[in-house]
């Protein structure tokens, strides 16, 4: 799949992506650096990442997810990862992997209620 | 008769009817055993019998006993009819082969039944070993009683992730106040599922934790802190309505501004 295949939303000041395919690992890396240069253009506050569609993910995606929130925290925009599968959480746990760099919700709905109260408190951060 | 001698085996046969039954089907078994033919619908229909059996709940031990008695019975009659030693032999030993037969598939079905016994007591203490219980809408609560191996912390991992997502719970609190010891590996598999929790988008919060165990988890060296911990369970529930709270009171923000801009 070509650089910019998985489509990324707007929602406001949020950025919104859903993957819905397994995640090889140049998709992956291509999606990684698509996100990055939408947060750049848009100054979006939140990236939403919804993983409901993937059933497996493995440390290579897991690793890209978590670097990605990281990498968008260094740019000024927090990331939430929604929708992930107890299977897959347990398989990440178990493995070892520690996925830090995003904030988590349940859902769609209130990842993005999330990610508008992480975007209000970095506001009422960088005000104090 | 002999058999109802025995108090339980009379409790069995209580009625004259059932006594003609049991005969009837004792005599239609012995004509089937020498009728010759050890195929599939043989095997079938003495396995049947096993599980007759063991649904009545006659033992094996009366089982093995009465074939002993059977088999004493068939010599004798065997010792009456054929006068010559080696002919009296080969039928003895071919009647025995077939009633090996019956035997082995009996036992069978005996030990068939009890591991399938086994299987569902075992199912049931799983069940039992890791009760979730539904305290609000969102909150869960996972009072943990006895001690956690490996074993159950692995499964208690599966129910909790299972049970977040079926309720789309917010938090969920395990009281550990009736886990007698807390030890590394057990405090590993909390943290990890606390992560898992995390992953779904849901919380943890780790009460009944008592003096005993803050002085064990701080001596052992392990680090907790990734956990919310509570000593109380009471206070596990308040701080729970807490979180839960908070976020209802986002959403009732975000109506009221969409009310007001209506």
């Amino acid at each position: 799949m070509p650089k910019g295949s998985i489509p990324i939303l707007q929602v406001g000041s949020t950025l919104v992506v859903t993957i819905q395919t397994e995640l090889r690992d140049t998709i992956a890396d291509a999606l990684q650096e698509d996100l990055l240069e939408r947060i750049g253009k848009t100054r979006a506050g939140a990236l939403i990442i919804d993983i409901t569609g993937l059933e497996v993910v493995d440390t290579y995606v897991a690793r890209i997810i978590a670097t990605t929130g990281q990498m968008a925290k260094l740019m000024g925009t927090e990331t939430v990862l929604v929708g992930m599968r107890r299977e897959v959480a347990a398989t990440i746990v178990r493995i070892g992997f520690r996925l830090t760099g995003v904030e988590t919700a349940l859902n769609l709905d209130e990842g993005l209620e999330l990610a508008k109260e992480l975007v209000r408190r970095r506001r009422r951060r960088k005000r104090d | 008769m002999l058999v109802l001698g025995h108090p339980e085996a009379a409790k069995l046969f209580s009625d004259h009817l059932t006594v003609e039954r049991v005969k009837r089907a004792q005599r239609d078994y012995f004509l089937g055993l020498f009728a010759g033919k050890c195929d599939t619908a043989y095997a079938e229909d003495r396995l049947r019998i096993g599980l007759a059996h063991e649904r009545v709940g006659v033992p094996p031990k009366w089982y093995l006993g009465a074939y002993t008695r059977y088999m004493r019975a068939i010599l004798d009659r065997l010792a009456t009819w054929l006068t010559d030693p080696t002919e009296m032999r080969l039928a003895y030993q071919s009647i025995e082969k077939l009633v090996s037969f019956d035997m082995a598939l009996a036992m069978d079905t005996y030990i068939e039944a009890h591991l399938q016994a086994l299987t569902r007591h075992q199912a049931a203490i799983r069940e039992l070993s890791t009760p979730v219980i539904r305290i609000q809408d969102r909150v869960l609560l996972l009072p943990l009683i006895g001690t956690v191996d490996t074993q159950r912390a692995e499964q208690l991992m599966e129910a909790v992730l299972l049970k977040v997502v079926e309720a789309q719970a917010k938090v969920i609190i395990i009281d550990i106040a009736g886990v007698p010891v807390i030890d590394t590996k057990v405090a590993e598999h909390l943290l990890k599922t606390t992560e898992a929790v995390r992953l779904l988008g849901a919380r943890t919060i780790l009460s009944g934790i008592s003096p005993m165990i803050a002085k064990t988890v701080i001596q052992l060296g392990l680090d907790i802190s990734a956990m919310h911990t509570r000593s109380q369970l009471s206070e596990g529930l308040e701080l729970a309505f807490d979180l839960v709270a908070e976020s209802r009171s986002r959403k009732k923000r975000k109506r009221r501004r969409k009310e007001r801009r209506d």
